[in-house]
């Protein structure tokens, strides 16, 4: 069906510019009001989330003519899905679905960035979308853990590529898994096994690859009879929980951000962060972690012959509601001495990192940009740090850091945790 | 590239003013510009350059139409379309002299909400929040703020032939106080609401009025999109909503209430406006008009009281019960529910409502406003209504029983009353019959003489009104001598 299923949605956009600001009750004064990275930075309305639906529409219409200036909108974009839950404060219609559809399309026509393709001949070859270095579990080495493959575990930890192959954010699978083991959690990993969940190559508009990894990931947890998946990974997450489910590749499966695990393990008093960690932090919601992270609702129906836009049955839609928000808060405010300063932009209207969608490969420079907004609004609250809960968001915090001079600390929240637990 | 696209040196020349960044002729950004063949786009970032830009155009006699928040409109090909999405400061915020300056990309919701921490605010247009601070027009709030007839102080107009002109008290020195002196005052070419009422020439940063805020700083509100609350109802706010026997007695009320000026919003909207405004979903809309149709007992209106003190909003309370009572109006209690009240009082204060309650259920939706003395134009709204009802029953438009919505201005001396018609724009059977309604309805408007925005009748008009659209027209002429702003939208 691809982009064709969502003509409905995307006629009913009525270019109202919501897609390009928090939504209007969070506008809290003239600074950080804007949501979308890609208007923000690019300006023409083609940029916005509108824009795009409009783009999308008339193609339905007319026929895709591709040109650079449309591929440069296409792939400008973090579909970090901001834009939807602005429009859905008011309005009934799919806007980042279409989007990531308009996205798989190019692909499916050959029209594909360099970068991106790059990184898909990797992802063929090696099963990662990140760099590879050395072995994939190498970053568990020494830690004693289970290969969940062989041996029968609770709860699979699936780290994910960048933080299971970049030297500077594997401290996080391995304070990630010395939490688990503090707990007393039954868990394994499938070590060098592991192979890359899919989430990004099917927003860099590859959906085939995407689908590879999914059946090989499902395939590896059927065979080694997992009923629950543990991931400090956000995008692991959303694919798992979200992606695999929309594509009927879930079953069962039972998938946790670490984050909501944590805060379920300090509730049943297997966790006590009694160690003070005196800092003031503010806290970064990673877009799969919040808005993208709440779970997909499967629907099919027809709209209801008359007047309003209704439908048999009725059509759930996936507004950012349900999103994890609380779990990350709830786990930094367990930690003794932490003193949590909100941004402006939060929850389900967070303003990206810059890094989703690809443009951290396809689009250095506008990803920076968009790390360097964020910045700029965590330092407004006086925090001494940013947390976050991606490694991704973290890697492209310290890029933007590093490059403006900024003593902004950034740290994952389970470097935190483990601080408080140690 | 089209026929109507920039020869490559007249291109180059643009370009020169804003750089390549800022300029695009590509047809792949045309689609999301209103689905028109712009000869270009193009972005400014200040007066300068919009000027520079429109002295070209009128080099090249290329007709321009420039755009704020974008929200309208039928434009014409082959116009270079300026985007005013750059120009988005807020010059300043004069406190002592109630009045804020911006450039026209500064949206209401970002000017309101650095106002209320001053404990200001300004009139927020029905269009929304979401649209520019300077954007003329009338809303919410014009009982205790006017519209923007009013509102607007000085401004700074890049005229058609790209003259700076800046008007009122700027025209004479450095200040924004007022629209109308000492300098020029040009406020029936500036400012004026009378059809085609499309200034031409750019806008580029305005004084509006502003006003005392007794709410908070920041209204706190909890929850998730689409389910936001507030934590609280702020001290000495209320927000009902009052439904009476008869439009007279409701009239009745509403002139009291504005005599005593207690309210701080008085919106006469329909039950089904409220409907829409506190459900997340159509289908959740549909619901909730279907229940609160059946606690009305007639027309109503929706009021918001502020006070500035516990006694003073208890004496608004005070008022308010007694006219209420006098004229038999009945509160729906189901909105008194503090959930409800806060979701009503966020919406239509910061919101201004408008999406949810237009475009959200068919997706589209066609309206004719009346200005004037309240109780007359309802009485011709009632007429538009009934005119509905057919439509309503085969299905075409959205069923919102028919009825018209409107509000006091300057504490009822004015009013405005207007009525919609939601439909689906693809549904062509639709699409025509309110063509017909709004065409219809419209005639009858202005035959029985309302004060209504009647586009593309401005000869009918002028006939009755002195033809003062021929002399609009020279004044036009004057201003623009190579034609470049047809459709004016210094204001859009």
């Amino acid at each position: 069906m691809g982009l064709e299923q969502y003509q409905g949605d995307m006629n009913m956009c009525c270019r109202c510019s919501a897609c390009k600001w928090v939504p209007m009750q969070r506008v809290s004064g003239h600074q950080f009001a804007n949501v979308c990275p890609s208007i923000s930075r690019y300006n023409f309305h083609s940029y916005s989330g509108g824009g795009r639906v409009n783009i999308g529409a008339a193609a339905l219409k007319n026929g895709f003519n591709y040109t650079p200036k449309l591929l440069d909108i296409v792939y400008n974009c973090q579909l970090c899905g901001a834009c939807g839950v602005s429009c859905n404060y008011a309005m009934d219609m799919e806007v980042l679905a279409p989007i990531t559809e308009f996205r798989i399309k190019c692909v499916e026509d050959g029209k594909t960035h360099p970068a991106l393709d790059k990184a898909i001949a990797g992802l063929r070859q090696t099963g990662s979308l990140a760099p590879v270095k050395g072995k994939r579990g190498d970053w568990a080495a020494g830690l004693k853990l289970k290969d969940a493959g062989k041996d029968k575990v609770d709860v699979l930890l699936y780290i994910g590529d960048l933080t299971s192959y970049d030297p500077e954010l594997q401290k996080v699978a391995q304070a990630t898994a010395r939490i688990l083991q503090k707990a007393g959690v039954d868990f394994g990993i499938a070590g060098d096994a592991e192979t890359s969940c899919g989430g990004e190559a099917y927003e860099m508009g590859y959906q085939q690859d995407f689908l590879n990894q999914a059946r090989k990931n499902m395939d590896y947890i059927k065979q080694a009879g997992i009923k629950t998946v543990v991931t400090p990974s956000p995008h692991a997450y959303h694919s798992f929980k979200v992606l695999y489910d929309k594509f009927k590749l879930k079953d069962d499966l039972k998938v946790l951000h670490i984050t909501e695990y944590i805060q379920q393990l300090v509730q049943d008093g297997k966790l006590k962060p009694n160690k003070r960690v005196d800092l003031a932090v503010t806290y970064h919601d990673p877009c799969h972690l919040g808005r993208l992270g709440e779970p997909w609702i499967h629907w099919q129906g027809k709209k209801v012959p008359g007047d309003r836009f209704v439908f048999d049955p009725p059509k759930v839609y996936r507004r950012g509601t349900n999103g994890v928000y609380e779990p990350p808060r709830n786990v930094l405010k367990s930690i003794p001495g932490i003193k949590l300063t909100e941004m402006n932009r939060i929850r389900e209207y967070a303003w990206c990192c810059g890094a989703g969608g690809g443009v951290n490969l396809s689009n250095p420079e506008f990803s920076q940009w968009t790390a360097r907004e964020r910045i700029d609004e965590a330092t407004a609250t006086g925090a001494e740090a940013v947390v976050t809960a991606c490694t991704l968001c973290a890697k492209n915090f310290n890029t933007a850091i590093d490059a403006t001079g900024s003593r902004l600390k950034v740290y994952d929240i389970v470097e935190l945790f483990e601080q408080a637990i140690a | 590239m089209t026929s109507m696209a920039l020869s490559k040196q007249v291109y180059t020349e643009f370009e020169d003013v804003v750089g390549p960044e800022y300029l695009c002729d590509d047809p792949a950004i045309m689609p999301s510009y209103h689905g028109t063949e712009f000869a270009a786009v193009i972005l400014p970032e200040n007066t300068t350059q919009v000027q520079a830009i429109i002295r070209l155009c009128n080099k090249h006699k290329l007709p321009f139409r420039p755009v704020c928040t974008g929200w309208t409109g039928k434009f014409a090909p082959g116009f270079l379309y300026i985007d005013l999405r750059r120009m988005n400061r807020i010059i300043e915020i004069n406190e002592k002299n109630m009045y804020a300056v911006v450039e026209p990309y500064v949206i209401t919701a970002q000017l309101q909400a650095e106002l209320m921490k001053r404990g200001l605010h300004l009139n927020v247009k029905g269009a929304g929040s979401n649209c520019s601070a300077m954007l003329r027009g009338h809303g919410h709030l014009d009982q205790t703020t006017s519209g923007d007839d009013r509102n607007h102080l000085a401004i700074e107009w890049v005229t058609p032939a790209g003259d700076i002109v800046r008007s009122g008290s700027l025209g004479s020195g450095d200040e924004w106080f007022c629209g109308d002196g000492p300098g020029p005052s040009l406020r029936s070419i500036l400012t004026s609401a009378v059809p085609p009422g499309v200034t031409p020439g750019v806008f580029t940063k305005a004084a509006m009025k502003v006003y005392h805020w007794p709410g908070p700083a920041q209204f706190p509100i909890a929850g998730v999109s689409p389910n936001y609350q507030l934590s609280a109802i702020p001290p000495n706010m209320m927000a009902r909503y009052y439904s009476f026997p008869s439009v007279e007695k409701m009239w009745q009320a509403e002139i009291k209430i504005g005599e005593s000026e207690i309210a701080f919003e008085l919106m006469g909207f329909n039950i089904a406006m409220v409907a829409a405004n506190i459900s997340t979903s159509n289908e959740e809309e549909e619901k909730n008009f279907k229940r609160l149709s059946k606690e009305i007992q007639g027309p109503g209106f929706f009021i918001i009281l502020a006070g500035n003190s516990a006694a003073d909003f208890a004496y608004k309370q005070r008022v308010l019960n007694r006219i209420v009572s006098d004229n038999d109006g009945k509160s729906v209690t189901s909105l008194e529910d503090p959930r409800t009240e806060g979701i009503l009082l966020c919406q239509c204060i910061r919101i201004s409502a408008s999406i949810r309650e237009t475009f959200r259920p068919g997706g589209m939706f066609k309206s004719i406003p009346v200005m004037g003395q309240r109780d007359l134009t309802i009485k011709w709204a009632i007429g538009a209504g009934k005119a509905k009802e057919p439509l309503i029953k085969k299905g075409l438009i959205v069923d919102d029983g028919g009825a018209a919505f409107g509000w006091g201005v300057e504490q009822g001396h004015l009013g405005k009353t207007e009525i919609f018609c939601k439909y689906d724009p693809h549904n062509e059977v639709a699409n025509q019959a309110v063509e017909d309604w709004h065409k219809e309805q419209s005639d009858r408007a202005f035959k029985e003489r309302y004060f209504a925005l009647l586009v593309g009748q401005n000869a009918e008009i002028g006939r009755a009104l002195s033809n003062y659209d021929k002399w609009w027209n020279e004044i036009q002429k004057s201003f623009d001598p190579n034609r470049v702003s047809p459709e004016g939208g210094a204001l859009v």
